[in-house]
């Protein structure tokens, strides 16, 4: 006999222990949750240890910049998003917590689900999101020293690391805005005659 | 059993070691930087991303379709799940608004089950072959490879590629079966499971291998789970999780999918959890694909002229909708050969996706080693990488 | 110190009936190493073509098969017609493919990848030879040489025919253990002057194994030592020859089951002493890189791989010598005998050559075969399945010699195997019972028993495997 609960049952039980926790939808109708950053921890406590939820594995910990995301009301957060899945009970549920994109601080459930660890460093190298308590939250893909979040969407692609320019003579990126400390930009006379190609 | 000295029992200077980025034992480049007593590991911190290509980046900058050759790379190891696990998560995305639905055919279907089934049984090859090469024992590697030169001899008839095939696409598969197709792969199959008894005598059965890994590096249950553990690792430590199973996506709900688990193969010495188990459940595995491709082929339709037949034909067309899918957000998980391959694909309605999200078994593995690699022996830090099947692009994206 | 007749006739000749030291080492040089560098240096470099053909066809490869005897023939033609335009050079060489037999013998060759041997010599001698920055200068650069040293001088001691040995010393038996202790020295010397984490444990896990592994090997050879009587090489050979057409019968390994069980954890620990899979902890390539050699390039490479080569040959011969009967053909010896001198040790040397190499075969079968061990069960079985069984046989093979004493008898040849109050009945099967069919039968007894208990396969295990 499935002990599973529907994504309405377990709202209902957040919500009673949390009020603060509201229940949403996205566009095509995938149900989630919204935590407030402040309740993450004890919301995902509950969710772990609650006998008829027991959410025992953090299937997914992951976030998008949703800048140019044409949301209704539009938004500038990051969105992180856990996928919680409970093995015991074979129910699935969708957490997300929105951060400001200037002060991104969401505390860290490394402490809740061990794999969490390794998927927030990843989150905050990629989209800049600061977990507060992450007992070693450094930098997991890009070296140490890199500079900007990727996978933000104002991000800009650094023209040199350490140095090391990362085009070569005559390449160049499409519409790359100029950075802070680039050349100043050359007089028309001395732009190419040719437009640039665009690349595949 | 691994050793009788614990790591708080170790006193004196300690050996700071670099295994790797270039080590021959850590599959690509992966860097442990290990700290030593002697032989016994005190500490094992792993470092990431020398292979970082910012895939989930350049998802964000190409169109819907033109993202599937970019999963190859993501797990060129069994690139034909890599591409079938982008595909569902988008055809789910569509399915999501009735006016974009899509109808994947059941021809379609049934071959992916089988390109998917046959690559799993080609990662699992390498994943035991290469795991026998870090003990010590050369020849079960070749012995695997050979194999494994068969399946990449057929995907290369079917579509031109020996490794990174670009053959599922959205809404079908992108060529038909080639001509003699099913009896080449049934003939295939008949030679691989006598082929692979005499692979399971030679390695598997093999006391010094058997001894090599049981006990080493167990985990239990619950920590598998907790650490994100997937696919065979996590069903190397006992967990009854298949996501063919209990979350069937494409057909795999109208086969029989059996899951092999953990028990403690190695008898004696053997913990259930150890590296002896995460080994032959792989094994176990390949068996239960070779069943799968078998009942795949029995379900086969006749082809038809008609390629977006809904049955015999095998590729539905999406070109329309992919250029305005629905807006929102979906997540898919498949069970690729490293594990749960997970999409989170989101949307903003236009024609390139708005964040493409990969979740792959090899970074999850990657958060246990710390907890592993403690007062085992330097020997041992080769089996426990082994025993994980860990493709480093794949964990670095 | 005696060092054989042809030693001494050199050096006489070279410098008086009373010769000086350097006289008698030139003499050694050409007495030993000569004729017997010219035998073991060969093989030692055949043994790699053997290995890379012998794990070609466990692995379902070709393995060398490209370079080939075409190249040699025709340098030899170019050399031998340097006066002749190429165009008839080109010819004469077409010329001998074509004679009948050549150019199969030729095609043969090029297949066997014999060719290769040359080529990879020439490529050894021609690498540079590297010596990082951080390196220990003169132990790195002497470290090759004494692993090589210690690898060939046992040899000395070995007897390849009737005339054929070096070193005639009374102590065979214990300079062969002495002299092999070089290697491991080198191997020391290697891993710490590389100046490499990895190759300094690659040093130190050869040093704790071959010093743990020669007390199996010096056990097993004082088996052999305590059942001949002698410590004599040669004469230990002597000893194996029972004078009859069936000679292979009067070998040790024939004598008793526990001589049979000393040869084989000889060969054993031989290989652990060689540091081959599944032995090959100083090497261990997928855990330490390359182990000791490491940091090693060309020639000072070529010296280690050579070293490891002659090793196994040495175990080989060992083996041969002191359980397989040397260098004596296993059909008689009578007409080897009656050939001239000359004939007589070419022939006993190839014979001894054939029992090394077939030794040398299953070392390499071994390798290609099983996993390696890790280093605690490396120590474990030395330590707690060699010694114990070493000793166990040592004292088994005392207990039936003092049971042949006792019985009145000398201890070998046909007459061993007599049991006290059954002299007057000369039962030789009864001899043979006692001696062989009642220790095997209880060891295999034993072995049941432990396979029973151990050997218990999961079954999903069985399934795997093709069992029921």
């Amino acid at each position: 006999m499935s002990t599973a609960l529907a994504f309405a049952a377990i709202a209902e039980q957040v919500k009673s222990a949390h009020p603060s926790v509201e229940a949403r939808e996205s566009d095509n109708r995938q149900p989630w949750l919204l935590v407030p950053a402040a309740d993450l921890p004890a919301v995902a406590r509950l969710l772990r240890d609650a006998p008829a939820l027991r959410f025992d594995s953090l299937a997914d910990l992951t976030g998008w910049d949703l800048a140019k995301f044409p949301a209704t009301p539009p938004s500038t957060d990051i969105a992180v998003a856990y996928y919680l899945h409970s093995l015991a009970h074979r129910h699935h549920l969708t957490l997300k917590v929105m951060a400001p994109r200037d002060a991104a601080q969401v505390p860290s459930v490394s402490g809740v689900w061990a794999v969490a660890n390794y998927f927030e460093r990843e989150v905050y190298d990629l989209l800049g999101v600061a977990f507060t308590g992450h007992p070693n939250l450094k930098r997991i893909m890009c070296p140490d020293d890199w500079i900007g979040h990727p996978l933000r969407k104002d991000y800009v692609y650094p023209q040199a690391y350490n140095g090391i320019a990362h085009l070569r003579d005559g390449q160049h990126f499409e519409d790359a805005p100029p950075r802070v400390g680039d050349p100043p930009p050359a007089p028309a006379a001395a732009a190419p005659a040719k437009p640039p190609v665009k690349s595949a | 059993m691994s050793t009788d000295v614990t790591v708080e029992t170790l006193g004196g200077e300690r050996m700071k070691l670099n295994m790797g980025p270039h080590h021959p034992a850590t599959h690509g480049v992966l860097r442990l930087m290990v700290e030593t007593d002697g032989e016994i590991v005190a500490k094992a911190v792993p470092d990431h991303g020398f292979l970082h290509r910012s895939i989930e980046k350049i998802g964000e900058c190409v169109e819907w379709p033109m993202f599937v050759p970019y999963t190859d790379r993501i797990d060129y190891v069994c690139a034909m799940n890599a591409n079938l696990a982008y595909c569902v998560a988008v055809e789910k995305l569509l399915n999501t608004d009735p006016a974009t639905a899509v109808q994947v055919p059941l021809r379609a279907e049934c071959i992916r089950i089988i390109v998917a089934e046959l690559n799993r049984i080609s990662s699992h090859l390498v994943a035991v072959g290469a795991m026998s090469m870090d003990l010590g024992a050369y020849t079960p590697f070749l012995h695997g490879i050979a194999q494994r030169e068969t399946v990449n001899d057929i995907f290369e008839k079917l579509c031109g590629q020996r490794l990174t095939y670009n053959f599922v696409t959205i809404g079908g598969v992108a060529f038909d079966l080639h001509k003699g197709a099913e009896a080449e792969i049934t003939a295939f199959l008949d030679a691989f499971e006598k082929e692979m008894i005499r692979f399971n005598k030679l390695i598997t059965a093999n006391t010094i291998f058997r001894d090599r890994c049981a006990g080493v590096a167990a985990i239990s249950a619950a920590d598998a789970v907790a650490y994100g553990l997937v696919g065979p690792n996590l069903r190397g430590s006992g967990v009854d999780w298949d996501i063919r199973r209990d979350e069937p996506y494409g057909i795999y709900d109208r086969l029989a999918v059996r899951v092999p688990v953990g028990q403690g193969f190695a008898g004696r010495n053997g913990r259930v959890g150890d590296c002896y188990d995460r080994f032959v459940v792989r094994l176990l595995e390949i068996n239960e694909s070779v069943r799968l491709v078998r009942e795949a082929l029995k379900m086969l339709p006749a082809p038809v002229e008609k390629k977006t037949d809904a049955t015999g034909g095998y590729q539905a067309d999406v070109a329309k909708q992919l250029r305005k899918p629905p807006k929102g957000e979906v997540r898919v998980r498949t069970e690729a050969p490293r594990g749960e391959m997970g999409y989170v694909i989101v949307s903003d309605g236009s024609k390139t996706p708005y964040r493409v999200r990969c979740r792959t078994g090899s970074f999850t593995a990657c958060s246990i080693f710390q907890k592993l690699m403690r007062g085992i022996f330097m020997a041992d830090i080769v089996t426990v990488i082994g025993s994980f099947d860990i493709v480093v692009p794949e964990i670095d994206r | 110190m005696e060092f054989g007749p042809a030693v001494n006739t050199i050096a006489t000749w070279i410098s008086g009936p009373d010769p000086s030291w350097w006289a008698v080492g030139i003499g050694l040089v050409a007495v030993w190493v000569i004729p017997v560098l010219a035998i073991v240096f060969p093989v030692a470099a055949v043994g790699q073509i053997i290995e890379r053909k012998v794990a070609a066809a466990m692995q379902r490869r070709h393995g060398p098969n490209t370079v080939g005897m075409d190249g040699i023939l025709r340098l030899v033609v170019r050399l031998a017609f340097f006066f002749l335009p190429r165009a008839a050079q080109d010819r004469i060489q077409a010329r001998i493919t074509a004679l009948p037999g050549v150019g199969w013998t030729l095609g043969l060759l090029q297949r066997s990848g014999l060719g290769q041997l040359a080529a990879d010599g020439v490529k050894m001698i021609g690498k540079e030879d590297i010596v990082p920055a951080g390196t220990d200068g003169l132990v790195f650069r002497a470290a090759p040489y004494l692993a090589l040293v210690g690898a060939f001088l046992p040899f000395a001691a070995i007897p390849f025919a009737q005339n054929l040995v070096a070193l005639e010393v009374p102590v065979g038996a214990l300079y062969v253990v002495a002299a092999s202790g070089f290697t491991v020295v080198g191997l020391l010397m290697a891993g710490w002057g590389s100046g490499n984490k990895f190759s300094l444990l690659g040093g130190m896990r050869a040093v704790a194994q071959v010093v743990s592994y020669e007390i199996p090997v010096g056990l097993a050879i004082a088996g052999v030592v305590l059942w001949c009587g002698t410590m004599d090489l040669h004469q230990i050979v002597a000893h194996q020859y029972n004078g009859q057409w069936y000679s292979f019968l009067g070998w040790n390994i024939f004598q008793s089951p526990f001589l049979a069980l000393l040869a084989c954890l000889l060969f054993f620990a031989g290989l652990a002493e060689c540091q081959r899979t599944p032995f090959d902890m100083a090497e261990a390539e997928s855990e330490l890189v390359s182990g000791f050699n490491t940091e090693y390039s060309g020639l000072r490479w070529g010296m280690f791989a050579m070293a490891e080569y002659s090793e196994m040959i040495l175990v080989g011969a060992l083996v041969s010598t002191l359980f397989l009967g040397g260098y004596q053909s296993p059909i008689g010896e009578p007409w080897i005998m009656s050939l001239p001198g000359w004939l007589e040790t070419i022939i006993h040397a190839g014979i001894l050559l054939v029992k090394f190499t077939l030794g040398v075969v299953l070392m390499v079968w071994i390798r290609w075969t099983l996993p390696r061990f890790r280093v605690d069960q490396v120590m474990r079985l030395c330590w707690l399945t060699l010694v114990p069984l070493c000793l166990l046989s040592l004292f088994g093979l005392a207990l039936t010699m003092l049971l042949g004493g006792l019985a009145g008898g000398v201890h070998t040849g046909p007459a061993y195997g007599r049991i006290p109050g059954m002299q007057h009945i000369n039962l030789d099967a009864l001899g043979w019972l006692v001696t062989w069919v009642v220790p095997v039968g209880f060891a295999a007894v034993l072995v049941a028993v432990a396979r029973r208990r151990h050997g218990q396969m999961h079954p999903a295990l069985k399934q795997l495997t093709g069992g029921a």
